[in-house]
């Protein structure tokens, strides 16, 4: 039987000059942007430390959905828990700062390859069938994450752990967490992008659209699978050992619950699923739309509802998310298109 | 005519078009086959007229009524009967559990019943393994319930895509054994084979298909004999002078 | 032994029938209802409301819960997954779907009914029978009872009515059934209003089982998918064997090790099987 279509990216396409161009002049913006924003406290004066802790969330959440996307876009296997690898990064941070003193700018990597073992461990043991049983098994893992922290009287247990605060003057304290996290949200997408252009990307966009036909022309899926999986584990460990240290306490609800993972999947799924710049848009906005919300609204249940809403919405009408959609029309604007 | 099917386009999900604007006509009480090389659309063709994948454009009649776009159980009611290339056994079920579903929309269970009869007059070994589970069964003995499945809902027309596709040779004798006596049967037959000369030679009538269209069509004797289409289609080697 | 046997045995039962129609759906319709434990919840919400404001019986409750649940299931099918229907990626999108629906139920149940945890208290859901040196709880056993014959008459409609048949054959090839004139779209959106039956009457029992808040259904839908992947995705027989089984085991666990760490149980079984026989007790390898 014949299976073809219209492909939704092709990554290996030359891009015109122009596309290009206004691609690379809008990355270099970003840059400076970043770079320049911590130093432009005497421009914003007060709300300096606002905009700090709102970029620094955003940049969080791009790392959270563009590492999803590796897994979950790239290769279509959609995991509902992995904050799972978020949580274990903030623990280790937050944990090896409580009893050795360490600091989790520096131990953040090591809790990146932690997440990424963990990663491998279950990626060994659950990528061994297709989709479904996967499926499941992060859910499962994610609540046995949950009841683990919950009861682990090392870590605090349902009520956490405090974390010292840091000792930097006050005016610059949320720097140094905007820089680190900024630096993760980059190389994840960095990462993402090299993923996309690599043999690994095509290996695995073949086994999203038929993991047989995969097989048979001779990828070799397992690999691929617990690859993309193991590298979807690490970053957002990293930011999770940063983000601990953000908040100066650890506590299982902040890390292990299902909306987190709703929300890591409903970004990248908005943004653009399988793109690069796709989970990096969503982040964004859903950033910015709950920021608005819950100024107006308050936080109360209906933000669930609202997230299903928004998910069910676009499944059903647009399923390929703003960059996928824009794409499949040929009206992608250059710097969007990071493929 | 039996089947007009005009100016047909399909395709695959959201990709191109397999079928380019094909047409042919089926009469009654004869055998056909259509042959062609991969991606020629001979299986797309099946499927689209057995209403397993819509047609893009154009149009089906059969028996002068409209057809397009019908579902395979609308089709079955009509006599239009598929069987398809990928194992469409139940593994689960037994034979004979196999045969009623082929009879699923026969009510009379006395009809069922009698009908299974004849499909184990028709294929003797059948009956013999009537209650063990269809997935067991040899490649051959697959095909032969597939067959006999087909037959139970007494068709005007069977499609039938590839029979002999992972079968040995023997095997493939007595499916095509079975195919050729089923126009004494009164059945009007449409085969897609690969493997060429056996389907011409149960055939009457032979189409040949490329890149989604018919090409020739003619005489299965004649089209066997045609050298031109002998090396286009059939893939016999160039001759070393 | 003998008594923490038998508390696991009649909770089991129950689960089996949570599992049905979650197996149920995945056989016919390769469809993973992340919803699942959501609607049960619903159903738990409607058999309360019903026994608080009419003092009608959970178990009486059945009746209008069981139909409800498949008319929604119906409409739910109809509305939202035909449109998905033939799309790529089916058995992902289909899962966000449920995803995304669950989501919208809790956040609704939340909404209206707050997180309080409810629970209807009918006179049988605390006393017990005693036979010999066991305590056998009534609310249990009338659960266990009502959740096997429930699961008996799917049974029996499944093997001795035609449309049972129609439904067993889409579960074990798409294609044939298609080609032998089942009608794919009726009998899935009937499989669906099934298991939502099933997910209605499991509700009912939960609702004197358990006590029950928006935010639950995790832990069951969690539970339950362990479940019918222990016993094989789309098997009837799986789901009743994997639920006895992990009921039991679960429930010398939190004997032995208190009730907090039962449930991981289930995760655990579910990571072994994955880890010994991924196609589950029942289930078949996958072939290429």
């Amino acid at each position: 039987m014949i299976q073809s279509e219209a492909p939704d990216h092709a990554p290996l396409e030359v891009r015109p000059r122009e596309t290009r161009r206004s691609r690379t002049v809008f990355g270099l913006i970003l840059l400076a942007v970043l770079i320049l924003l911590p130093l432009s406290r005497p421009l914003i004066g007060g709300p300096f430390n606002y905009v700090m802790q709102i970029v620094t969330i955003a940049l969080m959440w791009i790392t959270l959905a563009t590492s999803w996307n590796l897994i979950g876009g790239y290769a279509g296997y959609i995991s509902l828990g992995n904050n799972v690898f978020f949580g274990i990064g903030g623990y280790v941070g937050g944990t090896l700062l409580v009893y050795q003193g360490w600091s989790p700018f520096l131990t953040a990597p090591l809790a990146g390859l932690l997440g990424m073992a963990v990663g491998v461990i279950v990626g060994l043991i659950t990528l061994r069938t297709r989709g479904p049983a996967f499926i499941i098994a992060t859910i499962a893992l994610l609540l046995m994450a949950s009841l683990v922290f919950d009861n682990w009287d090392l870590v605090g247990g349902a009520n956490g752990l405090s974390l010292p605060l840091p000792d930097w003057p006050r005016q610059w304290v949320r720097v140094p967490f905007y820089s680190a996290m900024a630096l993760t949200a980059l190389a994840s997408v960095l990462l993402s992008w090299k993923v996309a252009h690599s043999k690994l990307g095509l290996g695995l966009r073949a086994l999203a659209q038929d993991e047989t036909k995969a097989e048979v022309l001779g990828i070799n899926t397992r690999r691929y699978k617990i690859i993309a999986y193991a590298l979807s584990a690490a970053l957002p460990a990293v930011a999770g050992s940063i983000w601990g240290y953000f908040l100066t306490y650890l506590r299982p609800s902040v890390f292990f619950t299902i909306s987190i993972a709703a929300q890591m999947v409903l970004m990248a799924i908005i943004g653009g699923r399988g793109t690069v710049a796709g989970p990096v848009l969503g982040a964004v906005l859903l950033v910015g739309v709950n920021e608005v919300s819950v100024a107006q609204f308050g936080s109360s249940e209906l933000n669930i509802v609202v997230t299903g809403a928004i998910l069910l919405i676009v499944l059903l009408f647009f399923p390929l998310g703003i960059v996928g959609s824009l794409r499949s029309r040929r009206r992608l604007p250059g710097f969007l298109d990071w493929d | 005519m039996l089947l007009h099917v005009d100016q047909v386009t399909a395709g695959y999900r959201s990709g191109p078009d397999i079928l380019q604007g094909l047409s042919l006509d089926i009469e009654e009480n004869r055998t056909y086959c259509i042959i062609g090389p991969n991606g020629a659309g001979k299986s797309t063709l099946l499927k689209v007229i057995g209403g397993l994948l819509t047609a893009r454009s154009g149009s089906i009649r059969f028996r002068d009524e409209e057809v397009t776009g019908l579902r395979p159980d609308q089709l079955l009611g009509r006599g239009v009967c598929f069987v398809p290339q990928d194992p469409s056994l139940f593994p689960k079920m037994t034979v004979r559990q196999n045969l009623v579903m082929g009879a699923f929309l026969e009510d009379d269970k006395s009809v069922v019943r009698s009908r299974i009869e004849e499909a184990f007059g028709l294929f003797p070994v059948l009956a013999e393994k009537a209650n063990q589970a269809a997935g067991t069964l040899s490649g051959g003995q697959q095909q032969m319930l597939l067959m006999g499945r087909a037959l139970m809902i007494k068709p005007t027309m069977m499609m039938i895509d590839e029979p002999s596709l992972g079968l040995a040779p023997q095997a493939a004798d007595q499916i095509f054994e079975t195919i050729a006596g089923l126009s004494d049967l009164g059945i009007t037959t449409l085969l897609v084979e690969q493997s060429v000369e056996r389907g011409l030679n149960v055939s009457d009538w032979a189409f040949v298909l490329d890149l989604g269209q018919k090409r020739f069509e003619g005489p299965s004797d004649e089209i066997l004999e045609d050298p031109r289409i002998g090396e286009l289609y059939m893939g016999k080697a160039p001759r070393i002078e | 032994m003998i008594q923490i046997l038998i508390l696991g045995l009649l909770l089991g039962g129950v689960y089996a029938l949570m599992a049905s129609g979650l197996t149920l759906l995945f056989g016919v319709m390769r469809i993973v209802n992340l919803a699942h434990g959501a609607l049960m919840v619903v159903a738990a919400y409607v058999s309360f409301f019903l026994f608080t404001e009419l003092g009608i019986d959970p178990f009486l409750s059945l009746v209008v819960t069981m139909p409800t649940m498949f008319l929604v299931g119906v409409v739910v099918y109809r509305w939202l997954f035909t449109r998905l229907e033939g799309t790529d990626r089916y058995s992902e999108m289909t899962v966000l779907l449920t995803f995304g629906l669950a989501l919208v139920i809790e956040g609704l149940l939340g909404y209206f009914f707050t997180g309080i945890f409810r629970s209807t208290s009918p006179g049988y859901a605390t006393n017990s029978f005693i036979v010999g040196d066991l305590f056998i709880p009534r609310g249990q056993l009338y659960g266990s009872l009502t959740s096997l014959a429930l699961i008996l008459g799917l049974w029996l409609f499944l093997n001795f009515t035609k449309t049972g048949y129609a439904i067993q054959a889409l579960t074990q090839n798409r294609t044939a059934a298609q080609i032998v004139g089942v009608n794919v779209r009726r009998v899935s959106t009937l499989s669906f209003g099934i298991g939502m039956a099933l997910a209605g009457a499991a509700g009912s029992l939960l609702s004197y089982l358990f006590t029950f808040f928006p935010g639950q259904h995790w832990q069951w839908i969690a539970l339950l998918l362990s479940l019918i992947v222990l016993g094989g995705l789309g098997s009837l027989a799986g789901a009743v064997v994997g639920s006895l089984l992990l009921a039991v085991l679960a429930a010398f666990v939190s004997n032995w090790l208190g009730s907090t760490w039962s449930p991981m149980t289930f995760y655990l079984a579910l990571f072994i099987i994955l880890l010994v026989r991924p196609q589950g007790l029942f289930g078949e390898k996958e072939t290429v």
